[in-house]
């Protein structure tokens, strides 16, 4: 059973008769009891920025998140004046993201994760990167700076971090629970993670994991470097979305610099981006077939994954279509004609492969109702990609903030509405066929092409909908062409979040592993 | 050398050294994900390790290689030092990727930027990342390290015998 779209307005409609940033714009306006003012900033196509002051902060958060504003992202960033906080709404009926922004004084800023609870992984990275604190709130999780003691690392003002608070939310263990811990080693070919499982022996009474053995501190590293040079680390922040990651970077890089890609370039762009996300389904499905223990599922899946990834480094010159986009266009445009006849073939394999697994009783009985999400849960936690989609939340930035050529070629954006396992392989099925159409009418015309970004200084907001979700990207160039600051936030941010909610539901040690295949994310992507 | 004669050569060294039965422990010590998909593929039917008597192990404690890739990131310094000791010798050190030799990251308060700079390592894979074929090259080196390794051992054995 399958819904196409959510309940929602079509927002195509709405464009004629509002201007494209009326709808939130209009509420602070509202808010404030005086027409905006002449300090909004366009950040991107879509994008805007509105400058708060501090008491405004609280009041103007509580009014978007009720007013149905997702928030998407919550950074700071090093300015003139110390530390600007900013915050990412997304629009999603009116195609507009809006960044607000904050100078904060001192250390304390008003608490946001209790309006917006998705944004309490970030209040958690602001303690630890710039020793901000939410005001009177309750004690936050280490999330990606491993507690080192004496030798902690400085904030990122320079100034010698603050005493390592707790390592995890408190909690109890007692009766008959004992805590497992897993990893950060895990079985071959997984990522390094840790898992600590409160179990009674079979099923998961709770589970929390720690990302920071894979913090590499790529934020931090960019500061001061050329956008090309930054470029490089931004690819492989999360290698296996190197492609999404790094278009929604350039987009912001290319505002800074008041320029945009030519519409080959753009078009090559939307080709490596789709090749990306089915080569990323199939891995997730090969893994589920793993997670199953259904050995010729998995080498069928696999075959094809292989098969994948030998089109992607013959249409790009790399199997992960690393080093694809560049600042201001793309360095390789694929062979067309190659590209469609291999890909209508693997798909197609690819499509009896999950056809045969679709009608095996234990690959099915094992996915149903496993690792289950709700649409409560998608929206509270402001979920994105496949795993919001499985459970009815319609957020695809690619329908909902498209660029060219996204705003002619429009994505289906299959919606399931159970949230389980089950859903999201529907999901995952329904979009690598999605994309193969997109990739099919895109071809055409796709091609290679740069356009020179001049070394000016700037601000823009990037995005782009990687197979995990909706990536963004900040960027804040200084007037000699260095960045001064910039954010890169994956998917993967985002759905960890739900991971350790879908992994209690009712469920035991050996769902775990599927419902890891079946969220389809990175610890790189978190960790950064 | 082509992937027929590579496959070949592991395959009858793994067999006269270990009886077809090498495992390989794989280790993250901060990749960015893409060398684990490689890995994953070493097993799938195009590469398919198994055949070679080459086999993934869930412990380093059952393990005569360690394929380490990553970037040697210092919060997992304990947790590579640990799996390094709790494998026995013979072993060898495969360190893999990029990041692992040095090539991406420079030394920081995050990462030690080379994985050599927390473990010994025997054998270098380059590449961003290293394709499967590259990783079964980079085996058979190690292989031919291991092979001076159990040489020496049994000699020292024997020394010890007739002492």
């Amino acid at each position: 059973m399958s819904s196409w779209g959510d309940h929602r307005p079509d927002h195509g409609d709405q464009a004629s008769d509002q201007s494209p940033t009326g709808g939130l714009l209009g509420a602070i306006d509202l808010l404030r009891g005086e027409i905006r003012g002449v300090s909004i900033k366009t950040i991107a196509d879509g994008a805007v920025a509105v400058p708060l002051g501090a008491s405004e902060l609280e009041p103007v958060t509580r009014l978007l998140t009720s007013s149905g504003a997702r928030p998407a992202d919550l950074f700071a960033a090093p300015s003139q004046n110390g530390v600007t906080l900013r915050i990412v709404y997304a629009d999603d009926h009116d195609a507009t993201y809006l960044v607000t922004q904050n100078d904060v004084a001192g250390t304390e800023y008003p608490e946001l994760s209790g309006l917006a609870p998705s944004l309490f992984i970030e209040e958690c990275e602001l303690f630890e990167q710039f020793g901000l604190l939410p005001a009177g709130s309750s004690p936050l999780n280490r999330v990606l700076m491993a507690p080192r003691g004496e030798a902690d690392v400085p904030l990122v003002t320079g100034e010698r971090s603050v005493a390592p608070r707790e390592v995890r939310a408190p909690h109890f263990v007692a009766g008959e629970a004992i805590e497992f811990p897993f990893g950060p080693v895990r079985a071959a070919g997984s990522e390094s993670l840790y898992m600590g499982l409160v179990t009674t022996g079979e099923e998961i009474l709770d589970l929390y994991l720690f990302h920071w053995h894979k913090h590499r501190g790529v934020e931090r590293r960019l500061r001061g470097l050329t956008p090309e040079r930054a470029l490089f680390f931004v690819e492989r922040i999360e290698g296996l979305s190197a492609v999404a990651n790094s278009i929604a970077y350039c987009r912001a890089v290319e505002v800074a610099a008041g320029t945009s890609a030519p519409p080959a370039a753009a078009l090559t762009r939307a080709v490596a981006l789709e090749l990306e996300r089915i080569y990323n389904h199939a891995a997730a499905i090969a893994a589920l077939c793993q997670g199953t223990g259904l050995s010729v599922g998995q080498a069928n899946a696999e075959i094809v994954l292989e098969e994948l990834l030998r089109l992607n480094l013959d249409a790009f010159g790399h199997r992960y279509l690393f080093d694809v986009v560049a600042l201001g266009g793309v360095r390789r445009a694929p062979h067309h004609a190659a590209v469609r006849a291999r890909l209508a073939r693997l798909c197609g394999e690819l499509r009896r492969v999950v056809d045969a697994l679709l009608s095996t009783n234990s690959f099915v009985d094992r996915l149903e109702a496993c690792g289950t999400v709700s649409l409560d849960d998608a929206r509270r936690l402001a979920l994105v990609g496949p795993v919001a989609r499985a459970s009815g939340a319609g957020v695809d930035c690619r329908r909902d903030h498209p660029w060219s050529p996204f705003d002619v070629v429009a994505p289906a954006m299959p919606v399931e509405g159970r949230g389980d396992a089950l859903a999201r392989i529907d999901v995952f099925v329904a979009e690598i066929e999605d994309s193969r159409r997109l990739i099919e009418e895109l071809i055409g015309d796709a091609g290679d092409g740069l356009t020179v970004v001049a070394a000016a200084g700037g601000e823009g907001l990037g995005w782009a909908e990687s197979s995990r979700g909706e990536s963004l990207a900040w960027v804040q160039v200084d007037r000699h062409g260095r960045i001064q600051w910039a954010r890169v936030r994956p998917a993967s941010v985002r759905n960890w979040r739900a991971f350790d909610d879908a992994a209690r539901a009712q469920n035991v040690f050996t769902d775990i592993p599927i419902i890891e295949a079946s969220f389809g994310l990175t610890v790189a992507g978190f960790a950064r | 050398m082509d992937a027929q004669q590579l496959a070949a050569e592991l395959r009858a060294r793994s067999l006269s050294l270990f009886g077809r039965s090498l495992h390989v422990r794989t280790l993250d010590s901060g990749s960015c994900a893409v060398c684990e998909s490689e890995i994953r593929l070493l097993a799938a039917p195009h590469y398919d390790l198994h055949r070679l008597g080459l086999f993934f192990t869930p412990a380093p404690r059952h393990a005569d290689l360690l394929l380490v890739s990553g970037a040697a990131v210092r919060a997992m310094d304990l947790a590579v030092r640990k799996t390094y000791e709790a494998t026995p010798d013979p072993k060898a050190v495969v360190a893999i990727g990029a990041c692992a030799l040095g090539g991406v990251y420079e030394s920081d308060l995050f990462l030690h930027g080379a994985v050599d700079e927390v473990i010994p390592v025997d054998v270098y894979v380059p590449g961003c990342p290293p394709s499967p074929l590259a990783l079964l090259q980079g085996l058979l080196v190690a292989i031919g390290r291991l092979e001076e390794r159990v040489s020496t051992a049994r000699f020292d054995l024997r020394e010890e015998r007739t002492a």
